[in-house]
């Protein structure tokens, strides 16, 4: 865990998938964040995310 | 603006995340040559993002989408002239010079190739110009979190050089380049569906070229004349002035940006960092141009496509410069808006820490080493390092309080930058490619080529400004004016370069091997296989290049 802490495409996957998870969860669960825009960039976001991670997995 | 919880947790993981980098990073430093360039370490995908990064502070992001929506398309000359073949020109012909004379910093290699007087006028001014340009950015980043979201002012100030101070504290140019590239990301995903949205809203590409005048969807066609163009520049003052003498003058020697190149693993990597590094720089206006010609377009009311506005100002006018902050709060819901505003506060972020890394580096290096303690232990210069680093953040701290005094001083900053950065070009294109070059010829025709675009500003005039000495010559924009003084100052540099070059005595030759095309051997890489060669990729973006231009003539 602690070499891929050292490596800037985890960090970055990491970040955008909570990101990502707070778009998508909000728009799950919360009126004010209920627009489609928020779950199709929360869904890039994640794609983005996992794609870094997978990147240097 | 009304931030909603998942707003405000948004902003809370970037800050958490952009410290936690400084954290990680820290136990890596271990030596000044860490913490002030990175132990030259860095792949060349970080680097050429932190590259671009960089250069996508606020006064970027926030000033080409506002001028996007004021002078149309012509922005992009920003990019397609002034950007690319300037990178290309840098990771092609000059990081050779900067990479293989083993120079720490661009002040550096001026000694190295010249003398001590020049390296001591380019390492003072630049430290003070980066010290407030990161003040400009702080005061800018609370000015706009005030007005947009009403936070206290004082507060964003302190926060935010407090989060900037504390990982590049931890971790040095490494922790600052690392938080560069994911700003990036986040500036680029972050602003991306806005584009979408509103493009949508506006009725499409089509739609929008149909509806505004040609003159702000056409880049070239209206510049034979310039009266005839927004801008009201003639297109060989945009070539000469933006694409040869500012965009140069800018790309390829200003170190702030040079640095990110010159901590590459190798030269290799060291010289296609700019020229990767152009590939998103070219495509970059789709995130900060498009919104502001996209904004123009749903102002003008004959679209009346929706009920988004241009916010105006005191006088009735167009506030161009909030136009990305009321794109964001108009297509923005809860959560997105929290994204948008982080993006906007990470392109500050990014400006202000890339100021304070290249302080840190040209004062510890360039100013303390060189004239003050020149033979101390390394341990004793990381030291240095980080209290300058902390000064730096202070002494920003101080400048943003100036800047909110003066409401005019970012215009007098970027004045004082031509003066200084305008010249610049011609004394490094002279010392690397002409041998003759001398260590008073530099020092002097950067000296006449300062004094020569003050003396040009002070004959323009341009939307009230210059004019101070007599306002001889009407100039119809701001920008025409910055272009021609930086077209002047430099003809001034270059001649007062050569000639005095021509009545001193050079260096021998054996002094300026590896400074000097002429006498470096010519090394073209070790990569075998085309696409890894600088030459080659450069062209291929030059080209690409030239079809963009031409695909919006």
């Amino acid at each position: 865990m602690s070499e891929k802490l050292n490596q800037l495409s985890f960090i970055i996957g990491v970040f955008f998938i909570l990101v990502a998870l707070v778009l998508l969860i909000g728009y799950g669960t919360s009126s004010s964040l209920k627009h489609a825009i928020n779950l199709y960039t929360g869904t890039a976001m994640m794609v983005f995310g996992l794609v870094m991670i997978k990147l240097k997995a | 603006m009304n931030l909603h919880f998942a707003d405000y947790l948004v902003i809370f993981i970037y800050f958490v995340f952009v410290v936690a980098v400084g954290v990680i990073i820290k136990k890596k430093i271990t030596s000044s040559n860490d913490f002030l360039n990175s132990n030259k370490s860095i792949p060349l995908w970080i680097t050429s993002l932190a590259f671009i990064s960089a250069n996508l502070g606020a006064q970027e992001v926030l000033g080409m989408v506002a001028s996007g929506a004021k002078y149309g398309i012509m922005t992009v000359h920003f990019y397609w002239v002034g950007a690319i073949f300037a990178m290309v020109f840098l990771g092609v012909f000059m990081m050779p010079f900067y990479y293989g004379s083993k120079a720490r910093s661009v002040p550096e290699y001026l000694f190295l190739r010249f003398d001590e007087k020049t390296r001591a006028l380019n390492a003072l001014t630049f430290a003070a110009m980066t010290i407030f340009s990161s003040g400009i950015s702080l005061y800018a980043l609370a000015k706009l979190l005030e007005v947009i979201l009403h936070w206290n002012f004082d507060l964003c100030i302190w926060i935010a050089a407090g989060i900037v101070m504390a990982y590049t504290l931890l971790g040095g140019l490494t922790s600052a380049v690392y938080n560069e590239v994911l700003q990036f990301f986040l500036i680029v995903l972050g602003l991306s569906p806005l584009v979408i949205v509103a493009l949508q809203d506006a009725g499409g590409w089509d739609t929008i070229r149909t509806n505004l005048e040609p003159q702000l969807t056409h880049a070239w066609r209206y510049m034979g004349d310039a009266d005839a163009n927004p801008m009201g520049i003639h297109f060989m003052s945009l070539i000469f002035g933006l694409g040869f003498v500012m965009s140069f003058g800018y790309w390829c020697t200003d170190f702030l940006v040079v640095q990110r190149a010159m901590i590459a693993k190798n030269m290799s990597a060291a010289q296609r960092t700019p020229i990767i590094a152009a590939i998103p720089k070219m495509f970059m206006p789709l995130i900060v141009v498009l919104p502001g010609v996209i904004a123009i377009a749903l102002t003008k009311s004959a679209l009346d496509s929706g009920d988004y506005r241009i916010p105006t100002d005191a006088t009735g006018g167009y506030d161009y410069t909030m136009t990305l902050p009321s794109l964001i709060a108009h297509y923005y819901p809860s959560g997105l808006l929290g994204v948008g505003i982080t993006a906007l506060i990470a392109s500050f972020m990014s400006g202000m820490a890339g100021n304070v890394t290249a302080f840190n580096a040209v004062f510890t290096y360039d100013i303390y080493q060189a004239y003050f303690f020149k033979n101390k232990s390394d341990k004793h210069y990381l030291n240095v390092g980080k209290l300058v680093t902390l000064f730096g953040i202070l002494f920003s701290i101080g400048t943003a309080y100036i800047a909110a005094s003066f409401n005019n001083i970012n215009d007098f900053l970027q004045l004082v930058f031509s003066f200084v950065n305008g010249p610049l070009f011609a004394t490094f294109l002279l010392g690397m490619f002409w041998k003759r070059t001398t260590g008073h010829g530099a020092f002097w025709g950067l000296v006449a080529g300062t004094l020569a675009a003050a003396i040009t500003h002070g004959l323009t005039i341009a939307e009230g400004k210059g004019g101070w000495i007599s306002p001889m010559y009407p100039i119809s924009s701001g920008m025409g004016q910055a272009f021609i003084v930086a077209s002047f100052s430099w003809i001034a540099n270059f001649f007062t370069t050569i000639a005095v070059s021509l009545v001193t005595k050079p260096k021998p030759d054996e002094e300026l091997r590896g400074l000097v095309y002429s006498l470096t051997e010519k090394v073209y890489g070790t990569e075998k296989r085309w696409y890894l060669k600088p030459a080659p990729l450069g062209i291929i973006l030059l080209v690409i290049t030239i079809l963009l231009n031409i695909l919006f003539f």
